[in-house]
Protein backbone atom coordinates (compact mmCIF):
# COMPACT_ATOMS: atom_id res chain seq x y z
CA UNK A 1 0.00 0.00 0.00
CA UNK A 2 1.43 3.52 -1.11
CA UNK A 3 -1.05 5.67 0.79
CA UNK A 4 -3.76 5.25 3.44
CA UNK A 5 -6.25 7.86 3.88
CA UNK A 6 -8.24 6.53 7.29
CA UNK A 7 -11.53 8.50 8.41
CA UNK A 8 -10.72 11.79 6.73
CA UNK A 9 -12.91 14.63 7.20
CA UNK A 10 -12.58 18.54 5.84
CA UNK A 11 -15.12 21.11 6.67
CA UNK A 12 -15.48 24.25 5.65
CA UNK A 13 -16.31 27.90 7.30
CA UNK A 14 -18.38 30.22 5.41
CA UNK A 15 -17.02 33.28 6.98
CA UNK A 16 -19.82 35.18 6.05
CA UNK A 17 -22.79 33.08 7.55
CA UNK A 18 -20.85 31.48 10.21
CA UNK A 19 -22.04 28.14 8.42
CA UNK A 20 -19.89 25.30 8.61
CA UNK A 21 -20.20 22.64 5.55
CA UNK A 22 -18.89 19.29 5.11
CA UNK A 23 -17.04 18.79 2.10
CA UNK A 24 -15.34 15.38 2.86
CA UNK A 25 -16.74 13.14 5.78
CA UNK A 26 -15.58 9.49 6.88
CA UNK A 27 -13.25 8.58 3.88
CA UNK A 28 -11.82 5.47 4.21
CA UNK A 29 -9.11 4.61 1.02
CA UNK A 30 -6.10 2.88 0.44
CA UNK A 31 -4.23 3.86 -2.79
CA UNK A 32 -1.76 0.86 -4.26
CA UNK A 33 0.96 1.11 -6.20
CA UNK A 34 1.03 1.61 -9.73
CA UNK A 35 -2.66 1.60 -9.87
CA UNK A 36 -4.56 4.40 -12.05
CA UNK A 37 -6.81 5.16 -9.58
CA UNK A 38 -10.45 7.54 -10.47
CA UNK A 39 -12.09 9.82 -8.49
CA UNK A 40 -15.56 10.28 -10.01
CA UNK A 41 -17.98 12.59 -8.83
CA UNK A 42 -20.46 15.28 -9.73
CA UNK A 43 -19.34 19.07 -8.50
CA UNK A 44 -19.05 19.13 -5.18
CA UNK A 45 -18.41 16.15 -4.04
CA UNK A 46 -15.19 16.99 -2.67
CA UNK A 47 -12.86 15.29 -4.65
CA UNK A 48 -10.19 18.49 -5.55
CA UNK A 49 -10.25 19.06 -1.95
CA UNK A 50 -9.79 15.13 -1.30
CA UNK A 51 -6.76 15.29 -3.47
CA UNK A 52 -5.30 18.98 -2.23
CA UNK A 53 -5.20 17.10 1.38
CA UNK A 54 -3.42 14.21 -0.56
CA UNK A 55 -1.01 16.68 -1.66
CA UNK A 56 -0.40 18.63 1.76
CA UNK A 57 -1.87 21.66 0.27
CA UNK A 58 -4.73 21.38 2.81
CA UNK A 59 -5.17 19.90 6.39
CA UNK A 60 -8.26 17.47 7.10
CA UNK A 61 -10.30 18.66 9.65
CA UNK A 62 -10.48 14.87 10.92
CA UNK A 63 -8.96 11.87 10.54
CA UNK A 64 -5.16 10.81 9.25
CA UNK A 65 -3.34 10.59 6.06
CA UNK A 66 -0.38 7.82 6.17
CA UNK A 67 1.99 6.84 3.50
CA UNK A 68 3.08 4.21 4.63
CA UNK A 69 6.25 3.32 2.33
CA UNK A 70 7.87 5.96 3.24
CA UNK A 71 8.01 6.00 6.78
CA UNK A 72 5.87 8.61 7.16
CA UNK A 73 7.00 11.77 6.04
CA UNK A 74 9.01 13.26 2.95
CA UNK A 75 6.65 14.20 -0.30
CA UNK A 76 5.54 11.95 -2.26
CA UNK A 77 3.23 13.75 -4.68
CA UNK A 78 3.00 15.89 -7.49
CA UNK A 79 0.26 17.89 -8.79
CA UNK A 80 -1.22 18.43 -12.41
CA UNK A 81 -3.30 21.28 -12.16
CA UNK A 82 -6.62 21.95 -14.38
CA UNK A 83 -5.84 25.49 -15.48
CA UNK A 84 -1.74 24.25 -16.04
CA UNK A 85 -0.79 26.72 -13.14
CA UNK A 86 2.44 26.93 -15.28
CA UNK A 87 4.25 30.04 -14.80
CA UNK A 88 3.90 32.65 -17.72
CA UNK A 89 7.45 34.03 -16.77
CA UNK A 90 9.51 30.60 -17.40
CA UNK A 91 9.71 29.13 -20.61
CA UNK A 92 8.57 25.30 -21.01
CA UNK A 93 12.27 24.14 -20.18
CA UNK A 94 11.94 26.54 -16.90
CA UNK A 95 8.78 25.50 -15.79
CA UNK A 96 9.78 21.57 -15.52
CA UNK A 97 12.97 22.20 -13.91
CA UNK A 98 11.28 24.61 -11.10
CA UNK A 99 10.84 21.33 -8.93
CA UNK A 100 14.35 20.32 -8.82
CA UNK A 101 15.75 23.65 -8.75
CA UNK A 102 13.86 24.63 -5.78
CA UNK A 103 15.21 21.61 -4.33
CA UNK A 104 18.99 22.54 -4.90
CA UNK A 105 19.25 19.85 -7.89
CA UNK A 106 22.58 21.16 -9.75
CA UNK A 107 21.93 22.85 -13.16
CA UNK A 108 23.06 20.36 -15.37
CA UNK A 109 21.43 17.11 -13.73
CA UNK A 110 17.84 19.25 -13.65
CA UNK A 111 18.45 19.99 -17.62
CA UNK A 112 19.46 16.30 -18.19
CA UNK A 113 16.10 15.58 -16.85
CA UNK A 114 13.89 17.97 -18.18
CA UNK A 115 15.28 17.14 -21.20
CA UNK A 116 14.40 13.66 -20.65
CA UNK A 117 11.03 14.63 -19.73
CA UNK A 118 10.38 16.52 -22.44
CA UNK A 119 10.97 13.88 -25.08
CA UNK A 120 8.42 11.32 -22.97
CA UNK A 121 5.66 14.32 -23.22
CA UNK A 122 6.64 14.92 -27.00
CA UNK A 123 7.51 18.69 -26.72
CA UNK A 124 10.68 18.60 -28.41
CA UNK A 125 11.59 21.77 -30.25
CA UNK A 126 9.20 23.63 -27.95
CA UNK A 127 11.78 24.33 -24.55
CA UNK A 128 12.66 27.79 -25.03
CA UNK A 129 8.91 29.19 -26.07
CA UNK A 130 6.20 30.61 -22.99
CA UNK A 131 3.42 28.69 -21.85
CA UNK A 132 1.43 31.54 -23.56
CA UNK A 133 3.00 30.35 -27.12
CA UNK A 134 1.61 26.77 -26.88
CA UNK A 135 -1.93 25.44 -26.83
CA UNK A 136 -3.59 24.54 -24.32
CA UNK A 137 -2.41 20.21 -25.24
CA UNK A 138 0.74 21.34 -25.18
CA UNK A 139 0.58 23.40 -21.75
CA UNK A 140 -0.97 20.28 -20.06
CA UNK A 141 2.05 18.51 -21.33
CA UNK A 142 4.59 20.39 -19.64
CA UNK A 143 2.20 20.62 -16.78
CA UNK A 144 2.81 16.67 -16.48
CA UNK A 145 6.29 17.19 -17.24
CA UNK A 146 7.03 19.61 -14.23
CA UNK A 147 5.29 17.01 -11.81
CA UNK A 148 7.13 14.29 -13.30
CA UNK A 149 10.39 15.70 -12.71
CA UNK A 150 10.52 15.96 -8.73
CA UNK A 151 10.03 12.18 -9.14
CA UNK A 152 7.18 11.60 -7.26
CA UNK A 153 5.32 8.34 -6.44
CA UNK A 154 2.05 10.03 -7.08
CA UNK A 155 0.79 11.99 -9.83
CA UNK A 156 -2.36 13.53 -8.66
CA UNK A 157 -4.51 15.32 -11.42
CA UNK A 158 -7.47 17.46 -10.80
CA UNK A 159 -9.48 17.12 -14.09
CA UNK A 160 -6.52 18.05 -15.98
CA UNK A 161 -8.47 17.67 -19.79
CA UNK A 162 -11.23 19.49 -18.37
CA UNK A 163 -10.31 22.53 -20.34
CA UNK A 164 -9.34 20.79 -23.84
CA UNK A 165 -11.36 20.65 -26.78
CA UNK A 166 -12.58 16.81 -27.20
CA UNK A 167 -10.24 16.36 -29.91
CA UNK A 168 -7.41 17.05 -28.09
CA UNK A 169 -8.34 15.50 -24.39
CA UNK A 170 -9.03 11.93 -26.28
CA UNK A 171 -5.09 12.49 -28.09
CA UNK A 172 -4.13 13.44 -24.38
CA UNK A 173 -6.10 10.21 -22.82
CA UNK A 174 -4.01 8.26 -24.69
CA UNK A 175 -0.61 9.98 -23.72
CA UNK A 176 -1.42 9.40 -20.70
CA UNK A 177 -2.03 5.33 -20.50
CA UNK A 178 1.34 5.12 -22.57
CA UNK A 179 2.76 7.74 -20.06
CA UNK A 180 1.51 5.98 -17.02
CA UNK A 181 2.69 2.50 -18.64
CA UNK A 182 6.15 3.74 -19.30
CA UNK A 183 6.67 5.52 -15.53
CA UNK A 184 4.94 2.78 -13.64
CA UNK A 185 3.68 5.55 -11.09
CA UNK A 186 0.61 5.97 -9.51
CA UNK A 187 -1.64 8.03 -11.09
CA UNK A 188 -4.90 9.56 -9.29
CA UNK A 189 -7.08 11.10 -10.95
CA UNK A 190 -10.02 13.46 -10.52
CA UNK A 191 -12.60 13.83 -13.49
CA UNK A 192 -16.67 14.07 -14.03
CA UNK A 193 -16.36 12.67 -17.13
CA UNK A 194 -17.73 8.63 -17.02
CA UNK A 195 -16.29 8.27 -20.13
CA UNK A 196 -13.49 9.37 -19.08
CA UNK A 197 -13.30 6.98 -16.35
CA UNK A 198 -13.95 4.05 -17.92
CA UNK A 199 -11.47 5.00 -20.33
CA UNK A 200 -8.70 5.69 -17.86
CA UNK A 201 -8.81 3.61 -14.78
CA UNK A 202 -8.04 0.60 -13.18
CA UNK A 203 -9.97 1.35 -10.50
CA UNK A 204 -13.02 4.07 -10.13
CA UNK A 205 -13.92 5.57 -6.62
CA UNK A 206 -17.22 6.82 -6.93
CA UNK A 207 -18.13 9.62 -4.58
CA UNK A 208 -21.60 11.14 -3.51
CA UNK A 209 -21.99 15.02 -2.88
CA UNK A 210 -22.88 16.84 0.24
CA UNK A 211 -20.89 15.61 1.90
CA UNK A 212 -18.38 13.90 0.42
CA UNK A 213 -18.50 9.78 0.75
CA UNK A 214 -17.91 6.73 -1.06
CA UNK A 215 -20.25 5.50 -2.54
CA UNK A 216 -18.89 2.43 -4.19
CA UNK A 217 -15.68 1.21 -5.54
CA UNK A 218 -15.20 -0.03 -8.95
CA UNK A 219 -12.36 -2.06 -10.35
CA UNK A 220 -12.86 -1.97 -13.64
CA UNK A 221 -10.77 -5.24 -15.19
CA UNK A 222 -11.73 -4.45 -18.75
CA UNK A 223 -8.38 -5.19 -21.00
CA UNK A 224 -6.59 -1.96 -22.88
CA UNK A 225 -6.32 -0.57 -25.06
CA UNK A 226 -10.50 0.14 -23.87
CA UNK A 227 -12.75 1.72 -26.87
CA UNK A 228 -16.36 3.58 -26.23
CA UNK A 229 -18.12 1.71 -28.55
CA UNK A 230 -16.70 -1.90 -27.04
CA UNK A 231 -19.83 -3.72 -25.47
CA UNK A 232 -18.32 -4.71 -22.23
CA UNK A 233 -17.17 -0.32 -21.71
CA UNK A 234 -20.84 0.33 -23.10
CA UNK A 235 -22.38 -1.88 -20.14
CA UNK A 236 -19.73 -0.66 -17.66
CA UNK A 237 -20.39 3.30 -18.68
CA UNK A 238 -24.18 2.37 -18.58
CA UNK A 239 -23.98 1.20 -15.11
CA UNK A 240 -21.86 4.24 -13.57
CA UNK A 241 -24.31 6.60 -15.74
CA UNK A 242 -27.41 5.71 -13.70
CA UNK A 243 -25.57 5.41 -9.96
CA UNK A 244 -23.78 8.69 -10.80
CA UNK A 245 -27.02 10.66 -12.36
CA UNK A 246 -28.86 9.22 -8.75
CA UNK A 247 -26.04 11.55 -7.13
CA UNK A 248 -26.63 14.23 -9.54
CA UNK A 249 -30.05 14.57 -8.89
CA UNK A 250 -29.49 14.16 -4.86
CA UNK A 251 -27.17 17.21 -5.61
CA UNK A 252 -29.07 19.42 -7.04
CA UNK A 253 -31.74 18.54 -5.12
CA UNK A 254 -29.84 20.43 -1.97
CA UNK B 1 7.23 53.97 -44.09
CA UNK B 2 3.24 53.11 -43.50
CA UNK B 3 0.59 56.43 -44.68
CA UNK B 4 0.41 56.44 -40.62
CA UNK B 5 3.89 57.35 -39.92
CA UNK B 6 3.90 59.75 -43.28
CA UNK B 7 0.71 61.91 -41.68
CA UNK B 8 2.82 61.90 -37.83
CA UNK B 9 5.51 63.73 -39.91
CA UNK B 10 3.96 65.81 -42.02
CA UNK B 11 1.44 67.05 -39.00
CA UNK B 12 4.46 67.79 -37.04
CA UNK B 13 6.72 69.26 -39.89
CA UNK B 14 3.69 71.60 -41.17
CA UNK B 15 2.53 73.15 -37.69
CA UNK B 16 6.52 73.77 -37.03
CA UNK B 17 6.68 75.69 -40.75
CA UNK B 18 3.79 77.41 -40.13
CA UNK B 19 4.89 78.36 -36.93
CA UNK B 20 7.49 79.89 -38.51
CA UNK B 21 6.17 81.33 -40.75
CA UNK B 22 3.98 83.44 -38.85
CA UNK B 23 6.81 85.10 -37.16
CA UNK B 24 8.58 85.49 -39.89
CA UNK B 25 6.37 87.64 -41.39
CA UNK B 26 5.52 89.22 -38.66
CA UNK B 27 2.17 88.05 -37.82
CA UNK B 28 3.24 86.94 -33.89
CA UNK B 29 6.04 87.99 -31.43
CA UNK B 30 8.83 86.63 -30.67
CA UNK B 31 8.46 87.61 -27.24
CA UNK B 32 5.39 85.34 -26.95
CA UNK B 33 6.15 82.58 -28.80
CA UNK B 34 9.38 82.76 -30.81
CA UNK B 35 10.22 80.58 -33.58
CA UNK B 36 11.27 77.29 -33.90
CA UNK B 37 14.27 78.31 -35.49
CA UNK B 38 15.36 80.51 -32.87
CA UNK B 39 14.59 78.03 -30.14
CA UNK B 40 16.72 75.69 -31.73
CA UNK B 41 19.69 78.14 -32.14
CA UNK B 42 19.09 79.43 -28.56
CA UNK B 43 19.21 75.44 -27.52
CA UNK B 44 22.93 75.06 -29.49
CA UNK B 45 24.08 78.73 -28.06
CA UNK B 46 23.84 77.58 -24.33
CA UNK B 47 24.87 73.92 -24.95
CA UNK B 48 28.65 75.14 -26.31
CA UNK B 49 28.38 77.47 -23.19
CA UNK B 50 28.21 74.29 -21.19
CA UNK B 51 25.03 76.02 -19.37
CA UNK B 52 22.21 73.59 -20.61
CA UNK B 53 24.30 70.62 -20.05
CA UNK B 54 25.33 71.72 -16.79
CA UNK B 55 21.63 72.65 -16.09
CA UNK B 56 20.76 68.56 -17.48
CA UNK B 57 23.43 67.28 -15.27
CA UNK B 58 22.24 69.03 -12.27
CA UNK B 59 18.29 68.18 -12.31
CA UNK B 60 19.20 64.41 -13.76
CA UNK B 61 21.10 64.05 -10.66
CA UNK B 62 18.54 64.88 -8.40
CA UNK B 63 16.16 62.80 -10.64
CA UNK B 64 18.27 59.78 -10.89
CA UNK B 65 18.66 59.55 -6.54
CA UNK B 66 15.15 60.41 -6.08
CA UNK B 67 13.96 57.95 -8.37
CA UNK B 68 16.22 55.18 -7.60
CA UNK B 69 15.55 55.56 -3.62
CA UNK B 70 12.09 56.04 -3.97
CA UNK B 71 11.82 52.83 -7.03
CA UNK B 72 13.76 50.82 -4.36
CA UNK B 73 11.99 51.24 -1.44
CA UNK B 74 8.55 51.27 -2.72
CA UNK B 75 9.47 47.76 -4.63
CA UNK B 76 10.52 46.34 -1.15
CA UNK B 77 7.35 47.44 0.88
CA UNK B 78 5.22 46.87 -2.23
CA UNK B 79 6.39 43.27 -1.96
CA UNK B 80 5.60 42.96 1.25
CA UNK B 81 2.51 44.40 1.43
CA UNK B 82 1.14 42.26 -1.04
CA UNK B 83 2.39 39.19 0.41
CA UNK B 84 2.55 39.59 3.95
CA UNK B 85 -0.98 40.48 5.95
CA UNK B 86 0.37 41.82 8.96
CA UNK B 87 2.41 44.35 6.89
CA UNK B 88 -0.29 44.96 4.49
CA UNK B 89 -2.04 46.56 7.65
CA UNK B 90 0.50 48.10 8.92
CA UNK B 91 1.78 50.25 5.93
CA UNK B 92 -2.15 50.76 4.51
CA UNK B 93 -3.43 53.46 6.30
CA UNK B 94 -0.04 55.61 5.63
CA UNK B 95 -0.68 55.14 1.92
CA UNK B 96 -4.05 55.87 1.74
CA UNK B 97 -2.96 59.15 4.31
CA UNK B 98 -0.16 60.19 1.83
CA UNK B 99 -1.25 59.23 -1.33
CA UNK B 100 -3.59 61.53 -2.18
CA UNK B 101 -1.42 64.15 -1.21
CA UNK B 102 0.42 66.04 -4.04
CA UNK B 103 3.86 65.81 -3.49
CA UNK B 104 4.98 69.36 -4.07
CA UNK B 105 3.26 70.14 -1.29
CA UNK B 106 5.18 68.12 1.36
CA UNK B 107 8.65 70.32 -0.57
CA UNK B 108 8.50 73.44 2.06
CA UNK B 109 8.25 70.71 4.91
CA UNK B 110 11.43 68.76 3.37
CA UNK B 111 12.90 72.40 2.70
CA UNK B 112 12.43 72.90 6.63
CA UNK B 113 14.01 69.29 7.54
CA UNK B 114 16.59 68.55 5.46
CA UNK B 115 17.76 72.10 4.30
CA UNK B 116 18.02 74.49 0.92
CA UNK B 117 20.59 72.35 -0.48
CA UNK B 118 19.72 68.24 -2.55
CA UNK B 119 18.69 66.54 0.51
CA UNK B 120 15.15 68.03 0.20
CA UNK B 121 14.74 67.83 -3.45
CA UNK B 122 15.83 64.45 -3.75
CA UNK B 123 13.45 63.21 -0.65
CA UNK B 124 10.50 64.94 -2.68
CA UNK B 125 10.86 62.74 -5.63
CA UNK B 126 12.03 60.20 -3.73
CA UNK B 127 8.60 60.26 -1.94
CA UNK B 128 6.19 60.96 -5.14
CA UNK B 129 8.18 57.78 -6.59
CA UNK B 130 7.94 55.72 -3.85
CA UNK B 131 4.07 56.38 -3.39
CA UNK B 132 3.35 55.23 -7.12
CA UNK B 133 5.69 52.01 -6.76
CA UNK B 134 4.27 50.63 -3.64
CA UNK B 135 0.88 50.81 -4.46
CA UNK B 136 1.61 49.47 -8.12
CA UNK B 137 3.76 46.91 -6.86
CA UNK B 138 0.66 45.41 -4.56
CA UNK B 139 -1.52 45.39 -7.13
CA UNK B 140 1.06 43.26 -9.00
CA UNK B 141 1.81 41.03 -6.24
CA UNK B 142 -2.41 40.68 -5.48
CA UNK B 143 -3.18 39.70 -9.16
CA UNK B 144 -0.93 36.59 -9.21
CA UNK B 145 -2.92 33.49 -9.64
CA UNK B 146 -3.34 31.98 -6.60
CA UNK B 147 -3.08 28.39 -8.20
CA UNK B 148 0.49 29.70 -9.37
CA UNK B 149 1.34 29.82 -5.21
CA UNK B 150 0.31 26.35 -4.77
CA UNK B 151 1.84 24.94 -7.65
CA UNK B 152 5.35 26.56 -6.53
CA UNK B 153 4.77 25.42 -2.83
CA UNK B 154 3.34 21.61 -4.59
CA UNK B 155 6.81 21.35 -6.24
CA UNK B 156 8.69 22.02 -3.21
CA UNK B 157 9.21 25.84 -3.23
CA UNK B 158 9.97 27.15 0.58
CA UNK B 159 8.47 30.36 1.25
CA UNK B 160 11.55 32.36 0.49
CA UNK B 161 11.55 30.51 -2.69
CA UNK B 162 7.62 31.31 -3.46
CA UNK B 163 8.61 34.91 -2.97
CA UNK B 164 11.42 35.50 -5.17
CA UNK B 165 10.53 32.89 -7.72
CA UNK B 166 7.10 33.80 -8.20
CA UNK B 167 5.74 36.74 -6.85
CA UNK B 168 9.01 38.77 -7.97
CA UNK B 169 8.73 37.87 -11.28
CA UNK B 170 4.87 37.68 -10.72
CA UNK B 171 4.51 41.48 -10.31
CA UNK B 172 7.36 42.33 -12.24
CA UNK B 173 4.38 43.65 -15.36
CA UNK B 174 3.00 45.94 -12.76
CA UNK B 175 6.00 47.32 -10.96
CA UNK B 176 7.35 48.03 -14.68
CA UNK B 177 4.15 50.39 -14.55
CA UNK B 178 4.51 51.89 -11.53
CA UNK B 179 8.07 52.81 -12.54
CA UNK B 180 6.88 54.56 -15.74
CA UNK B 181 4.11 56.46 -14.02
CA UNK B 182 6.85 57.31 -11.22
CA UNK B 183 9.53 58.50 -13.59
CA UNK B 184 6.68 61.04 -14.98
CA UNK B 185 6.07 62.21 -11.42
CA UNK B 186 10.01 62.61 -10.80
CA UNK B 187 10.34 65.08 -13.68
CA UNK B 188 7.38 66.92 -12.56
CA UNK B 189 8.73 67.00 -9.00
CA UNK B 190 12.76 68.13 -9.90
CA UNK B 191 10.93 70.99 -11.74
CA UNK B 192 8.38 72.03 -8.60
CA UNK B 193 11.33 71.87 -6.48
CA UNK B 194 14.29 73.94 -8.42
CA UNK B 195 11.90 76.74 -8.77
CA UNK B 196 12.95 77.65 -5.39
CA UNK B 197 15.71 77.83 -3.16
CA UNK B 198 18.07 76.57 -6.14
CA UNK B 199 21.19 78.15 -8.14
CA UNK B 200 21.90 75.31 -10.60
CA UNK B 201 19.24 73.13 -12.81
CA UNK B 202 17.27 72.78 -15.63
CA UNK B 203 14.26 74.21 -13.46
CA UNK B 204 16.07 77.06 -12.37
CA UNK B 205 17.17 77.91 -15.79
CA UNK B 206 13.31 77.45 -16.91
CA UNK B 207 12.35 79.84 -14.29
CA UNK B 208 14.76 82.32 -14.10
CA UNK B 209 14.95 82.59 -17.98
CA UNK B 210 10.96 83.50 -17.42
CA UNK B 211 11.65 86.08 -14.79
CA UNK B 212 14.02 87.89 -17.25
CA UNK B 213 11.58 87.71 -20.18
CA UNK B 214 14.01 85.39 -21.79
CA UNK B 215 11.32 83.05 -23.74
CA UNK B 216 13.26 81.63 -26.26
CA UNK B 217 15.28 80.42 -22.82
CA UNK B 218 12.07 79.54 -21.47
CA UNK B 219 11.19 77.12 -24.73
CA UNK B 220 14.68 75.59 -24.60
CA UNK B 221 14.07 74.52 -20.95
CA UNK B 222 10.78 73.28 -22.04
CA UNK B 223 11.72 71.27 -25.10
CA UNK B 224 14.83 69.72 -23.09
CA UNK B 225 12.27 68.59 -20.51
CA UNK B 226 10.29 66.97 -23.41
CA UNK B 227 13.66 65.42 -24.44
CA UNK B 228 14.10 64.14 -21.19
CA UNK B 229 10.97 62.95 -20.34
CA UNK B 230 11.01 60.83 -23.72
CA UNK B 231 14.45 59.29 -23.47
CA UNK B 232 13.38 57.99 -19.74
CA UNK B 233 10.42 56.56 -21.23
CA UNK B 234 12.52 54.86 -23.83
CA UNK B 235 15.10 53.78 -21.37
CA UNK B 236 12.11 52.19 -19.00
CA UNK B 237 10.47 49.97 -21.89
CA UNK B 238 14.17 48.93 -22.99
CA UNK B 239 14.50 47.70 -19.07
CA UNK B 240 11.01 45.88 -19.20
CA UNK B 241 11.55 44.13 -22.89
CA UNK B 242 14.54 42.68 -20.83
CA UNK B 243 13.03 42.10 -17.91
CA UNK B 244 9.54 40.91 -19.03
CA UNK B 245 10.53 39.00 -21.92
CA UNK B 246 7.41 36.99 -21.67
CA UNK B 247 4.94 39.57 -21.85
CA UNK B 248 6.14 40.16 -25.92
CA UNK B 249 3.44 39.64 -28.08
CA UNK B 250 4.28 37.26 -31.15
CA UNK B 251 4.19 38.49 -34.81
Amino acid sequence: MLLALRDLGKTWLIKRTGERVSALESLTLDVHPGEFLILLGPSGCGKSTLLQIIAGLEAPSSGEIRFPAAGGNGKLTSMVFQDYALFPWRTVLGNIVFGPEVRGVSRGEREEKAQRLIDLVNLRGTEHRYPHELSGGMRQRVALARALANDPQILLFDEPLAALDAMTRRVLQDELLRIWGETGKTFVYVTHSLQEAVLLGSRIVLMTAHPGRIKRIVDVTLARPRHLTGRAEAEMLDQLDAELGEEVKRAMAL
Amino acid sequence: MTASHLRQIASVAGLLALWQLLIQTGRLSELFLPAPLSVLASMWDMTRSGELPWAVLVSLNRVVQGFVYGAAAGVFLGLLAGAVRWIEDVLDPWVAAVYPIPKSALFPLFLLWFGLGNASKIATIAIGVLFLVLVNTTTGVKSINPVLLKAARDLGATRLQVFTKVILPGALPNIFTGLRLGAGMALILVFITEIEATKAGLGFLLWEAFQLLDTRKVFAGVVTFGLLGVATTWLLQWLERVGCPWLQRST
